[in-house]
C-alpha cells in the first residue's frame, strides 16, 4: 500500500513536467509582436544563451574536476561510491531547470508585451504562465530525480539479494552485507542526499555568476546610457541595455530557480534521511517509510495545487495593481491553503503525526510572515522605506546610514520568526521529548514552506518576465496604453520578488537547519562504516567506542561502547564534546560567521570589478560607433553580454570554491565539532546577514522610486541624486549578495553532508 | 518642406527651422548627432502677425533643405532683445522639452485674474530677458506689470516667467512644511518669504539671481505668464494627474 502510493511522487513529478510543456506551448503560440519587437527578444535571447553556455562550460570543468576528487575519496573508502553520480545528476537537472526556465522567459518577454498591447489579463495570463514553466520545471524535476534515485536504490542496489550478500563493484563497496531494513532505508536517504551537494554548487554559480552580471550589465547602462549620455531606460541606442535584459534573466529567473531547486530537493532529502533515522520507528519498517515518503508526498501533491493555483489567477481587463496582486495572492494563498488541508488528511490517515502537521504549518506561517515582514520594510507604502526617502533631504551620506540602520533593525522580523518556526515545529513534533522527532519537524517545517514552490516560483519568475517586456515595449516604441500596462505587472513583479526573496532565505534557513541535522546523521553513518573497516572493528571518539557489527573487546574504565546504530544525540554532544565551552567549536562558529562576511566581500569587489569593465565598453561605443546616439549606427551589444558574461565567470570562482573548500579543510583539521561550530555560526550570521542585505537594498531602490514618484521634489532634485547613490550601494547588497547568502549557508551544509566521512576519518583536532 | 519660426527663451532667439515643433525640440535637446541633452523653452511664431520682426527674404534664402535633402534644423534670424519686438498675438503654443528631447506643447489658455489667490507668497522663476527666481507676494498679473509697467526704476520691456510651487510656505513661511519643495537652501527661501510677508512695502525679493537653465517642470504651479502692463498671455500647465494622460512620455521623463 506504502510503496503504491509512493508512485504519486514520480506521476506528480511528470506531471509537472507535463504542464510545464503545455505552458510552454501556449506561450510559444502566442503572437510575437512587430518584427521590431522579435529583433531586439532575439538580442536578449542569444545573449542569455551565450552567458548561460558560458557559465555552463565553466561550472562544467569544475564539476568534471569535483567528480574526480569525490571519486578518489570514493575509492579511498572515506566517500560515499554513488556521491559522484548523485552530485552530477543534481548539478544536470538544476543547470537543465535554469536552461529551460531562461528559454522560456526570454521567448516570453515579447509575447507578453504584445498580449499586454490587447489586455492587461493577457498580458499577466502570459506572464505567470511563463513563470509557471520555471517553477514546475524546478519542482519536476527536483522530485523526479528524488523518486529516480530512490527507486534506484531501493529497487536495484539495496535488493534482497544484496542485502544479503552484499555489493561490490570496481573495487568499490556499494552494500554491505548483512543490513536489515531500517538500515537500508537510512542507507539510501543517506546517498540521496548527496545529490544536493550538486545542485547546490550548480545554484551558488548561478546566483553569484548572475548577480555579478546583472548589476555590471546595470551599472554599465545606468551609468553611462543614463547619466552621461543622457538617454533614458532600456533605449536601444544604449549598448549595454540588452545586457541589463539579459541580466535580469540570468540572476531573477535561472538564479533563482536553482537557489529554490536547492531548497526544495534539499528540505525534502534532509527530511526524508531524519525520518528514515527517527529511533521511535526502529524496527517499524512501514513506519519508516511512511516517515521517507512523506516529505515527498506532501511535495507531489502541492504540484497539483500549484498546477491548480497557476489556474486560479486571473483578473478583469481594466484591473488595478491592487487588484492584480489579489489575483497573484488567490493562486499562492489558495494553492497554501489546500496543502494545509492535505496536510491534515495525511495526519488523520497516520500518515504522519498531529505534531508534524504542526511543524508543517509553523512553517508556512513563518514563510509568510518573513515575506509579509520583507514587504513591509522594502515597500515605499510604509515608514521605513519613506523614512530613508525622508533622511535624502540631508544628503547621500544619511541615505546610506537609514538605509543600513534599516536594513540591520529589519532583522529582528524574521529572526524572531524563524525563531518561532524552529520552536514551535520543533515542539509541535515532539522535540522536547524526542530530539530526533523536533528535528524531523523542523525539516517537514521547509517542507511545508516550500510544498507549493511551483505556484511560488511562478510568481517569482514573473517579476523579470514582466520588467522585460516593459523593456521590449520601450524599445519597440509601443503605445503608452502598453507601457502602463507592462509598468503595472512590472510593479506586481516588484512586490512577490521581495516577497519571494524573504520566502527563499526563509526556507533557506530551515533547510540549512535540517541539514545541520542530517549531517549528524551521516556522521552517524560514518562512524558504523569506519568502524566496520578498522582492525579494532571500533571507531573512538573521546571515551566513547562507536561500534557497529562486533562488539569491542577492550572498553576500558571510563570508557562505553555504543552500537553506533542505537546512538542518540547525546553520546554524540558527549563524544565529539559539542559544547559551546570547546574552543574547537567556538572557532568552527567564528570562522562559519567571518565565511560569510568575506563571501560578501568578495561578490561586492566582484560587482565593481565588473561593472567598471562595463563602463569602459559603454563609453568606447558611444565615442567610436559612429551615429550610434542618432539610431543610425548599431551599438554592438553582443560585446557588452560577452564582457559581463567573461567577467562573471571569472569572479564567481574564487567565492564558490572557497564555500567548498573551508567546511571540507575546516572538518580536516577542526573535526566534527569544528564543522558544527562552522555551519551554525554560517547559517546563524548568513540568514541574519543576508535579511539585511536583501532589506537595505530593497528599501533604497524603493527610496528612489518614492522621490521619483514626486516626493521630496521628485526626479532631479537634490534628494533624488541622495537617492540614487543608496539605489546604486544597495544593487550589489539586494541582488548579489544578499540571494547568494542563501546558497552559501546550505552549500556549506551540503558539503559537510557529502565530506562527512573524510571528517570523520581523518580530523586532526576533532 | 514647411518653414517655422521658433522663439527660443535660452538663448533668446528666434529661429527658422524646416522641423515640426516635436522634431526642432529634439533638436534643440539633443542636437544633430544626439550628443548633447539638455531641456529647451520655445514658443511657435505666427509670422503673419510678427509684423516686420521676420525679414522674409533672409528666411527663404536661408532656410532650405540640405544638398541630401534633408530639413535644415535652424536658421538664426536675431538673437537679444527678441522677446520684446515679437507682439504676443503672434504666440502659438509654447513647448518645453526634457533632456532627452520629449516635447509638451501648451496652449493658450484663458486667465481669469479674479481668481488669482489672495494673502498667499508666490514664487517666480524668471526666464526671459532676465532670469533670477523672485519671491512675491503679488499674484501674477499684479508682478507681470509692476515689473513692466514703469512704475518702478528697473523695468523690463516684456517678461516671460513661470509660478512654482510653494506648498504650505505660501501662508506659512517659517513654519509650513518644505518636505516636497526641491529647491536648494530652503532656509534662504523661508527667508525671503517671510521677509516680504513681514515689510508692508516690500513686495518682491530675489532668491536666487542665477538660473542654472534647468527647470524641474515638477515644481510648475500654475503656468506660464508672458506680457506686458495689462497685457498677458497665460500659459496653463496642466495638473500631474492631467499630464499622466495628456503625454505619459513626458510625464515618466520628468
Amino acid at each position: 500500500m506504502i510503496s503504491t502510493i509512493f508512485w504519486i511522487v514520480p506521476i506528480s513529478a511528470l506531471f509537472a513536467l507535463l504542464f510545464a510543456w503545455i505552458f510552454y506551448k501556449s506561450m510559444k503560440m502566442q503572437d510575437e509582436g512587430t518584427d521590431k519587437m522579435k529583433e531586439i527578444a532575439e538580442y536578449v535571447r542569444e545573449g542569455a544563451m551565450a552567458y548561460l553556455k558560458s557559465q555552463y562550460t565553466v561550472v562544467g570543468k569544475i564539476f568534471i574536476i569535483l567528480v574526480i576528487l569525490l571519486s578518489i575519496l570514493a575509492y579511498m573508502g572515506v566517500q560515499n561510491p554513488f556521491v559522484p553520480v548523485a552530485f552530477l545528476t543534481g548539478g544536470i537537472f538544476s543547470g537543465l531547470c535554469g536552461y529551460l526556465g531562461m528559454k522560456t522567459a526570454t521567448f516570453a518577454s515579447n509575447r507578453t508585451a504584445w498580449a499586454a498591447s490587447k489586455s492587461l489579463n493577457k498580458g499577466l495570463q502570459v506572464a505567470l504562465r511563463s513563470g509557471a514553466v520555471m517553477g514546475l520545471v524546478v519542482v519536476g524535476f527536483a522530485l523526479l530525480d528524488i523518486a529516480a534515485w530512490f527507486i534506484f536504490l531501493d529497487k536495484v542496489v539495496f535488493s534482497p539479494e544484496h542485502m544479503v550478500t552484499g555489493l561490490n563493484w570496481l573495487g568499490l563497496t556499494f552494500v554491505n552485507p548483512g543490513i536489515d531494513e531500517h538500515q537500508k532505508f537510512v542507507e539510501i536517504t543517506a546517498t540521496m542526499i548527496t545529490f544536493g551537494m550538486g545542485a547546490s554548487t550548480q545554484a551558488l554559480f548561478a546566483r553569484v555568476g548572475g548577480g555579478i552580471f546583472t548589476k555590471a550589465a546595470d551599472v554599465g547602462a545606468d551609468l553611462v546610457g543614463k547619466v552621461e549620455a543622457g538617454i533614458p531606460e532600456d533605449d536601444p541606442r544604449n549598448p549595454a541595455t540588452i545586457a541589463d535584459n539579459v541580466g535580469d534573466n540570468v540572476g531573477d529567473v535561472a538564479g533563482m530557480g536553482a537557489d529554490l531547486y536547492e531548497s526544495y530537493a534539499g528540505s525534502i532529502l534532509a527530511t526524508a534521511a531524519l525520518g528514515a533515522a527517527l529511533p521511535a520507528i526502529a524496527g517499524q519498517s512501514d513506519n519508516q517509510l511512511k516517515a521517507i515518503i512523506a516529505p515527498m508526498l506532501v511535495s507531489a501533491i502541492g504540484i497539483l495545487l500549484s498546477i491548480a493555483g497557476v489556474y486560479m489567477v486571473r483578473t478583469k481587463e481594466s484591473a488595478s495593481p491592487k487588484s492584480l496582486l489579489r489575483a497573484l495572492l488567490l493562486g499562492t494563498g489558495g494553492s497554501s491553503a489546500l496543502i494545509l488541508v492535505v496536510l491534515a488528511i495525511m495526519a488523520q490517515a497516520d500518515w504522519i503525526t498531529w505534531g508534524v502537521f504542526g511543524a508543517a504549518v509553523s512553517g508556512l506561517v513563518a514563510g509568510v510572515i518573513i515575506g509579509q515582514a520583507t514587504e513591509y520594510y522594502t515597500s515605499d507604502g510604509y515608514k521605513p522605506t519613506q523614512g530613508i526617502s525622508k533622511q535624502s533631504q540631508t544628503g547621500p551620506a544619511t541615505v546610506i546610514i537609514e538605509g543600513m540602520a534599516v536594513g540591520m533593525f529589519s532583522t529582528w522580523l524574521p529572526v524572531m520568526t524563524i525563531v518561532a518556526g524552529i520552536i514551535a515545529a520543533y515542539a509541535f513534533a515532539g522535540g522536547f521529548q524526542n530530539f530526533a522527532m523536533g528535528v524531523y519537524g523542523i525539516g517537514f517545517a521547509s517542507v511545508g514552506m516550500l510544498s507549493t514552490l511551483g505556484v511560488t516560483l511562478a510568481t517569482d519568475a514573473f517579476g523579470p518576465i514582466a520588467d522585460n517586456a516593459g523593456g521590449n515595449a520601450e524599445m519597440s516604441d509601443l503605445p503608452k496604453e502598453v507601457r502602463e500596462r507592462t509598468d503595472a505587472l512590472d510593479g506586481l513583479g516588484n512586490t512577490t520578488a521581495a516577497t519571494g526573496k524573504g520566502f527563499a532565505i526563509g526556507s533557506a534557513a530551515l533547510t540549512a537547519l535540517a541539514l545541520v541535522a542530517a549531517y549528524m546523521e551521516e556522521v552517524k553513518l560514518w562512524l558504523g562504516r569506519l568502524a566496520d573497516k578498522s582492525v579494532d572493528g571500533y571507531k573512538q571518539i573521546g571515551d566513547i567506542l562507536f561500534y557497529h557489527s562486533q562488539v569491542p573487546a577492550n572498553v576500558q574504565a571510563g570508557q562505553q561502547a555504543v552500537e553506533v546504530t542505537q546512538a542518540g544525540v547525546n553520546d554524540f554532544v558527549q563524544a565529539y564534546n559539542l559544547s559551546l565551552f570547546n574552543p574547537i567549536l567556538l572557532a568552527g562558529l567564528f570562522i562559519g560567521s567571518m565565511m560569510c562576511f568575506v563571501f560578501v566581500a568578495m561578490a561586492m569587489k566582484a560587482v565593481g570589478r565588473n561593472a567598471g569593465r562595463m563602463v569602459d565598453e559603454v563609453r568606447r561605443q558611444f565615442r567610436e560607433i559612429p551615429g550610434i546616439m542618432e539610431g543610425k549606427g548599431r551599438p554592438e551589444y553582443a560585446k557588452c553580454v560577452a564582457i559581463a558574461t567573461k567577467g562573471a565567470q571569472k569572479e564567481m570562482v574564487m567565492p564558490a570554491l572557497m564555500a567548498i573548500i573551508v567546511p571540507v579543510t575546516t572538518g580536516i583539521i577542526f573535526g566534527v565539532p569544528g564543522v558544527v561550530g562552522l555551519l551554525v555560526g554560517g547559517m546563524t550570521t548568513g540568514f541574519t546577514l543576508a535579511s539585511m542585505l536583501n532589506n537595505s537594498g530593497g528599501a533604497w531602490d524603493n527610496a528612489k522610486k518614492y522621490i521619483e514618484r514626486g516626493n521630496f521634489g521628485g526626479k532631479k532634485s537634490d534628494c533624488h541624486k541622495a537617492s540614487i547613490v543608496g539605489d546604486t550601494v544597495g544593487d550589489p547588497f539586494k541582488d548579489t549578495c544578499g540571494p547568494s547568502m542563501n546558497i552559501l549557508i546550505k552549500l556549506m551544509s551540503m558539503v559537510a553532508v557529502v565530506m562527512a566521512g573524510v571528517t570523520v576519518a581523518w580530523s586532526i583536532f576533532g | 518642406m514647411s518653414k517655422y519660426i521658433y522663439l527660443t527663451c535660452n538663448p533668446e532667439a528666434l529661429v527658422a527651422s524646416m522641423l515640426p515643433p516635436e522634431a526642432f525640440g529634439l533638436y534643440l535637446s539633443t542636437g544633430t548627432k544626439k550628443r548633447n541633452k539638455g531641456q529647451a523653452i520655445f514658443f511657435e511664431i505666427d509670422p503673419d502677425k510678427a509684423g516686420s520682426v521676420i525679414d522674409h527674404d533672409s528666411l527663404n534664402k536661408r532656410c532650405v533643405a540640405k544638398e541630401d535633402g534633408s530639413p535644415k534644423s535652424s536658421v538664426y534670424l536675431s538673437v537679444y532683445k527678441v522677446l520684446e519686438m515679437i507682439p504676443l498675438a503672434a504666440l502659438k503654443s509654447l513647448y518645453l522639452t526634457t533632456d532627452h528631447g520629449i516635447v509638451l506643447e501648451l496652449k493658450r489658455s484663458d486667465y481669469d485674474k479674479l481668481k488669482e489667490p489672495k494673502n498667499e507668497l508666490h514664487l517666480y522663476q524668471e526666464l526671459c530677458p532676465v532670469t533670477p527666481m523672485v519671491a512675491s507676494s503679488l499674484a501674477p498679473s499684479v508682478f507681470m506689470k509692476k515689473l513692466t509697467d514703469g512704475s518702478i526704476p528697473i523695468v523690463l520691456p516684456k517678461l516671460l516667467f513661470v509660478e512654482l510651487k510653494l506648498g504650505e510656505l505660501a501662508v506659512n513661511p517659517l513654519g509650513g512644511s518644505s518636505e516636497n519643495l526641491p529647491y536648494p537652501n530652503i532656509g534662504h527661501l523661508r527667508d525671503c518669504l517671510e521677509i516680504i510677508r513681514g515689510e508692508y512695502e516690500k513686495h518682491m525679493k530675489t532668491v536666487n539671481r542665477i538660473f542654472t537653465g534647468e527647470l524641474l517642470y515638477r515644481t510648475i504651479a500654475t503656468g506660464f505668464y508672458i506680457g506686458a502692463g495689462d497685457e498677458m498671455v497665460f500659459y496653463a500647465y496642466p495638473r500631474m494627474k492631467d499630464l499622466e494622460k495628456m503625454n505619459y512620455n513626458f510625464f515618466r521623463a520628468i
